[in-house]
């Protein structure tokens, strides 16, 4: 026995032939409150009193119960007869009962299990027809022994294999499983080995009348694994079974050949097993879930692992068909290559089964799901397996090689042919594609002597050559490019161009050799670039990596999202966008102009007011004077309806409805109120009224313009305005850096891959900022760069409840709460501290100290303020105070995440440190890649560290 | 702290405590927008112009003073509530002998699992009378299931991925999604696909100043659709013109005061629909008249993340980030039963959709933990989880929903899958 397992175990590994005394454990230690049901408990058990079950007749189960059986072998009709004789003999179980127990100590304990067993199984067949019960679902789940292969196909099949063998100690079930031709063969009994042991014990413990009210998930899996083990047990007495071997022995080859990887090569074995076992044996060609029917009936045959279905169990064996036709356990794994050209061919008996819309959907699926794809890892190129990104270069280019199947394969990148290794050119395909190896001298097997791009080429194409009137004597060695012309080797001019000659073309089709394809003369530079290329959908979403930009209302998320948009995308802003923009900045205008007027209003009752106090003081006796409710701020009474209609569209809150009617016919009104005198009046006092945005004045000093209907938003309009879109809800954008952004820096610059797209996702502060309810559907966001706007610290926003709290600290509120999201708990943050040309311009007037998180600031430069300037070394106040904003924070990150948090800082406006902020980010993102390999400090450019600590 | 807050026109209005609560009333649990809310609070004196008019002015005092006037009050609404809910559903069902229904272990079954989503599955709903069910997924797409055969008929890519909410119009024929873009688009499923395949947007109804969190069509109307969203507004929508309707809370100086999750359309009496909110309420609202709410229901303490009226029209539920179901009845405004189960302390999963039975005597309802408890709502008794059962879902409920017939759940998960639940026993009527 034991030899025989290790000559089916890989060179090496260990054969653990163990006795009993081995500790399991399979779970986690439970620590959450007490639970008020019983808990199935499990017992350590005597491994030589496991009772044994043996299948009977299967024939005639097959008939009336749609039992998960695992059919016989061919071969072993006989015996199968035999024993079931020998059963009915020996224990009085009924004929139809399904299984019947073999233990040597308890025989009426075990028939009974049987009985309950066999009331089961009939109950479960009336269930599975009118297709309302699941349990029939689950107990096919665990016999089609791929069912098993869920809980198997995160781990190695292969230590699976040794593990299960070595520790379930009962070397009859591994060993037996190689004679069971059905799926449930090696993996399913193996992986079942372990469920085995602990619903044993189960039975063990409980009683046996109650064993069908049991339903739980490992009983099932008992009774199916029983089931198969126990197949496999009686196949092995028979000898006729050994024929059957040859199933083991290709599975074995495979495993040990080592280069395919863990998953594939279980699939693989899979497959092939099936491919190499004979079909059902009592009926060829019945249906794989019903056993029904004969090899005429029609059927649909699942794309992986060739199983075949009727029409009343297709759509219950395939489920949904998320991924096309395929079992329900097999979705996810990769298709039977040899199907691959049935993909999205329909069957007429789906079309029979389902609509016309339903069929569309399934067979898109089928086509274009990702696991249905060509597996890279089987195509080698040049005698390189290729990766994913190379498969996909290859697909989309221009000129793909067609129908490309497994195999390996011979690329010549100078010129474009390809072709099967040791085989002449099959096809000219796009040149300079970054896939595969450099060419290898015999890779079509030639043996002219003659060389094109380093590859000896065939006696067939020699002849082509010669056709072409190229000069072949002597055994040149050639260079030949993708456009067909061709120099000596070690030779500066050009010989001549092959394609030239007009007979050539025929010639080519009548030696069956490949001609240049008229559309590949297309520019070279952009084959290998993947942005500008449609890419397969699925792949797109894999290569993506999301940035979140988030950040407290008007810290300038926007700006930097509208800045990223201007930096790479050739078109940033769309005519719709422009013209929504449009819209946006013209209805801000009024707004700020509605905010102008009520500070009017109040401006003339605070002064009306105080004249009134003023004449009451001065107690003076003249009263009839009319000019007392004149002040500075008071309006005609033209301009005061205006005023009071925009106030009033202001309060109903419904501003952007009178969009764009309102610039048409208010359009001349609205340069005139701007050139009245109050206005300017209030607006030179407009530091006083808060709600005005300190962009507004760039706006409303061009307000004129603006309101006109043929105006037009400059990019630099655009940047200033306030949003994105009028509703401001989630923008995202796709970008890639382009390759020249870092170009002086050829190491960087090969950095960024361009198969690294981004999509930088910017949510609005609004709805983060109540509670952050919709975090959780950004799980796969790779960064979330927070924003902050250093001009924050002396300003302040109402926080809800009334009370004015200081914007930077309101930020910081929504920092935490962000940072402590459990979703984000390994997330990476990047800082930027935006808006530096204001804290420049403002901290001189305002200290920093005014928010009271910052009242420790104290910057070494204020004790010598008078030559900071003429010191260039000395960071400027602003400076300071912005690496001690970033300090503040990242110890308020470390504290809470205990982790590290990179910041960036940036002026919006300026382009420039937007692109380097964003670069930045995409380094982070590297350096969590990489994080194995390298320290990350030391290859920072910008310094990780708290450099600026202050005392 | 400019914003004037117009004129308001409360009834008869006597100065002293009556005017507190009636400023109370109006005012305080509906948050006006933030401006004029700060000014309230700031607000001392009421200026009477006319016998109906208040004009808010600046306050003498300190706002501390106005804040902890206002926690006061609410306090006294507070316990004044809890003095008139003597009794609950559960309790009178004792009374009555009345015992909990009991189910098998097999008779709930899940029948079909709808895989097709490659991300989070966020939201479900059923046509009226065909088998068919949308579901809108974190992918960024919507799937049209024809329920019987578990295949696709329909494959929509949405133009934001972040999608939240679905809903088939009563015809069929149309499907509104909605999500973290503040837009609801509109597909009607007759019309052709573009070349890529892709059925294209037939109306996009914009306006939202916040995420769409939830959105459902007025019943036995193709043209009207209620939407709710994070700006704290519920709107009516005109689905032909893509022009609103109604906007109901927001400026208003009624309304939600945080996100509203969730919405519900009464069956009997279309023109009343209740929504469900961040605030910890659920406000009952007549189309009809969008400027108030009709009726605010307290007594969750966390967010109130669904609500579905119940079948008879005449009560609806409501489930919360508090871990508790409750239901509540229309006409009186009261609470009638809380739906808690005891987990430890620490640990409470949160309710993330509910759905009733046909009758009304069951609940259903997800929890964040993966648990699909099926209440007994007469006795306040689970009598089934079917998070515990064979096939059920891996991951948080996200949402459910009761087939037109009632003879089927679906349920929707983080797990990528939607699950058709049956009856699968056989029960005599009790």
């Amino acid at each position: 026995m034991k030899g025989f397992l290790s000559s089916m175990l890989p060179v090496g590994a260990p054969v653990l032939v163990k006795e009993d005394n081995i500790e399991y454990s399979f779970a986690m230690e439970y620590n959450g409150p007490p639970v008020s049901y019983d808990i199935p408990r499990a017992v350590p058990i005597d491994i030589k009193r496991i009772p044994t079950a043996a299948v009977v007749a299967p024939s005639s189960v097959s008939d009336k119960v749609s039992l998960p059986v695992v059919q016989p072998l061919l071969a072993r009709d006989l015996l199968n007869e035999k024993l079931s004789k020998e059963l009915i003999r020996g224990s009085d179980v009924s004929p139809t009962s399904v299984i019947a127990f073999e233990p040597p100590r308890r025989d009426g304990y075990s028939c009974r299990l049987s009985d309950e067993l066999s009331n089961s199984g009939t109950l479960r067949f009336s269930n599975g027809h009118d297709g309302s019960c699941d349990l029939s679902e689950v107990i096919d789940d665990g016999s089609g022994a791929s069912g098993f292969l869920n809980s198997l196909d995160e781990r190695s099949c292969d230590c699976e294999l040794s593990g299960g063998i070595g520790s379930s100690g009962t070397l009859g079930f591994s060993n037996s499983h190689d004679d069971s031709n059905d799926l449930s063969g090696s993996l399913g009994v193996v992986g079942s080995s372990n469920d085995c042991k602990e619903s044993l014990d189960f039975v063990d413990d409980i009683n046996p009348l109650d064993w069908s009210s049991i339903e739980s998930v490992p009983c099932l899996h008992f009774l199916s694994s029983e089931i198969s083990s126990c197949n496999g047990e009686d196949a092995n007495d028979a000898p006729p079974c050994h024929a059957n071997r040859t199933s083991v022995v290709t599975f074995v080859d495979i495993e040990s050949s080592g280069t395919i990887h863990e998953e594939g090569s279980s699939d693989k074995a899979e497959v092939n097993k099936e491919k190499i076992g004979p079909i059902t044996k009592g009926r060829k060609g019945s249906c794989y879930r019903c056993y029904k029917g004969n090899r005429f009936t029609e059927k649909e045959v699942c794309i992986v692992c060739n199983a075949k279905y009727c029409s009343n169990c297709v759509l219950r064996a395939m489920g949904s068909m998320p991924e096309g036709r395929k079992c329900v356990t097999c979705i996810g794994i990769p298709i039977d290559e040899s199907k691959r050209g049935n993909l999205g061919k329909c069957s007429r008996m789906l079309k029979r089964l389902l609509s016309q819309l339903e069929i569309q959907q399934i067979m898109n699926a089928e086509k274009l799901s990702e696991a249905n794809q060509l597996q890279p890892e089987l195509i080698y190129v040049n005698g390189k397996q290729l990766c994913q990104e190379e498969l996909v270069l290859l697909q989309s280019c221009p000129n793909p090689p067609k129908k490309l199947k497994p195999g390996r394969y011979w690329y010549d990148k100078v010129s474009g042919l390809w072709g099967k290794e040791g085989q002449k050119p099959s096809r000219i395909i796009t040149a300079e594609l970054k896939a595969g190896g450099p060419i290898m001298q015999n890779a079509s097997n030639g043996n002219a002597g003659i060389l094109i791009n380093n590859r000896e080429i065939t006696k067939v194409e020699v002849r082509m050559l010669q056709m072409a009137g190229v000069q072949c004597a002597g055994k040149p060695h050639f260079w030949v490019d993708a456009d067909g012309s061709y120099q000596e080797e070690g030779q500066k001019n050009m010989k001549g161009h092959i394609w030239d000659k007009s007979g050539t073309k025929l010639f080519c089709a009548l030696l069956s050799l490949p001609v240049p394809c008229k559309a590949s003369n297309t520019s070279q530079e952009d084959v290998n670039n993947l942005v500008n290329r449609v890419v397969p959908d699925y792949f797109g979403q894999r290569a993506l990596q999301k940035l979140l930009l988030a950040g407290y209302k008007g810290s300038g998320t926007s700006t930097i999202f509208k800045q990223a948009k201007m930096l790479y995308k050739s078109i940033p802003f769309s005519e719709d966008e422009r013209e929504n923009i449009k819209l946006m900045i013209q209805s801000n205008v009024y707004r700020y102009l509605a905010i102008l007027l009520e500070g009017r209003e109040r401006f003339e009752e605070e002064s009306l007011a105080e004249v009134t106090k003023k004449l009451t003081y001065d107690q003076s006796g003249t009263l009839g004077n009319g000019n007392e409710s004149e002040t500075v701020y008071s309006i005609g009474p033209r301009l005061k309806v205006f005023s009071d209609w925009l106030l009033k569209v202001m309060v109903s809150g419904n501003l952007e409805a009178i969009f764009p009617a309102a610039t048409r016919e208010y359009a001349p009104l609205v340069g005139e109120l701007w050139k009245d005198a109050a206005i300017q009046a209030t607006y030179n006092r407009r530091s006083e009224l808060q709600m005005l945005p300190t962009i507004a004045s760039y706006f409303l000093e061009r307000v004129v313009e603006i309101s006109r209907t043929d105006y037009e938003p400059s990019n630099m309009d655009i940047l200033y305005a306030e949003g994105i879109t009028s509703s401001n809800g989630l923008a995202c954008m796709d970008f890639s850096f382009p390759q020249s952004a870092y170009g002086s820096n050829p190491d960087t610059a090969d950095e960024h891959d361009p198969l690294l797209r981004y999509q930088l996702i910017r949510v609005h502060a609004r709805s983060l900022g109540e509670n952050c309810k919709w975090l959780e559907m950004f799980e796969d966001v790779r960064l979330v760069i927070f924003c902050v706007a250093l001009s924050d610290y002396d300003q302040f926003c109402d926080d809800g409840n009334g009370v004015a709290t200081n914007k930077m600290l309101a930020s910081r509120r929504l920092f935490e709460s962000i940072v402590t999201h459990h979703n984000f708990n390994q997330m990476d943050f990047l800082l930027i501290l935006n808006k530096l040309d204001l804290l420049e311009q403002k901290i001189e007037q305002v200290p920093l100290t005014v928010c009271d998180w910052f009242n420790d600031f104290d910057p070494l430069i204020s004790r010598n303020r008078s030559n900071n300037n003429s010191i260039h070394n000395n960071p400027s106040l602003a400076q300071q105070a912005s690496y001690y904003i970033a300090v503040k924070f990242k110890r308020l990150f470390s504290s809470l995440t205990g982790r590290k948090l990179y910041v960036s800082v940036v002026n919006g406006l300026d382009p420039d440190s937007i692109d380097l902020a964003l670069h930045y980010a995409s380094e982070v993102l590297k350096w969590d890649d990489e994080k194995a390999y390298f320290s990350i400090s030391e290859y920072s450019i910008y310094s990780t560290e708290a450099s600026f600590d202050s005392p | 702290m400019q914003y004037k807050w117009g004129e308001v026109k409360v009834g008869e209005i006597h100065l002293g405590v009556q005017l507190q609560d009636v400023l109370f009333n109006h005012l305080c649990p509906p948050r006006p927008p933030a401006a004029s809310y700060s000014t309230l609070l700031l607000a001392s004196s009421f200026h009477f112009v006319s016998g109906y008019k208040i004009i808010v002015k600046k306050w003498n005092l300190g706002h501390n003073a106005a804040t902890a006037t206002v926690n006061a009050l609410r306090e006294r609404l507070k316990q004044k509530r809890r003095l008139l809910l003597d009794t609950d559903v559960a309790a009178q069902a004792r009374l009555q002998g009345r015992t909990a229904l009991s189910f098998g272990p097999t008779d709930f079954v899940c029948c079909r699992t709808l895989q097709g989503h490659t991300a989070k599955v966020y939201s479900l709903d059923w046509t009226t009378e065909r088998n068919r069910i949308v579901s809108a997924s974190q992918d960024g797409r919507l799937i049209v299931w024809n329920v019987l055969t578990s295949q696709k008929t329909h494959v929509i890519k949405l133009p934001c991925a972040w999608v939240r909410t679905c809903a088939f119009s009563p015809s069929g024929q149309s499907v509104a999604c909605g999500g973290l873009d503040s837009i609801c688009f509109i597909f009607n499923l007759n019309s052709p696909s573009d070349r890529d395949g892709n059925l294209p947007v037939s109306r996009m109804l914009s306006g939202h100043k916040g995420y769409v969190s939830s959105c459902q069509f007025v019943p036995d109307e193709d043209s009207h659709l209620i939407t709710s969203s994070g700006d704290q507004t519920c709107v009516l929508w005109d689905v032909t013109t893509g022009q609103r309707i109604s906007v109901f809370g927001g400026e208003f100086p009624s309304g939600h005061t945080a996100d509203v999750l969730s919405i519900s359309i009464n069956g009997s009496n279309s023109k009343m629909f209740v929504s469900g909110s961040c605030d910890a309420t659920a406000q009952l609202w007549d189309t009809r008249n969008a400027s108030r709410a009709v009726q605010t229901y307290h007594g969750h303490a966390g967010d109130v993340n669904t609500v579905k009226f119940f079948p008879d029209g005449q009560r609806f539920g409501t489930g919360s980030d508090d871990g508790t179901c409750r239901l509540f009845d229309m006409r009186t405004g009261h609470e009638l039963q809380v739906y808690h189960q005891q987990h430890g302390n620490n640990d409470i999963p949160l309710v993330t959709a509910i759905a009733f039975s046909i009758s009304g005597r069951l609940l259903f309802a997800g929890y964040s933990n993966g648990d699909c408890y099926v209440w007994d709502t007469l006795v306040a008794k689970v009598v089934v989880n079917l998070g515990s059962l064979q096939n059920s879902h891996e991951g948080r409920i996200t949402c459910c929903g009761l087939s037109a017939d009632g003879t089927a759940l679906c349920t929707g998960s983080w797990d990528r899958n939607l699950k058709i639940w049956a009856f699968g026993g056989h029960r005599s009527v009790v």
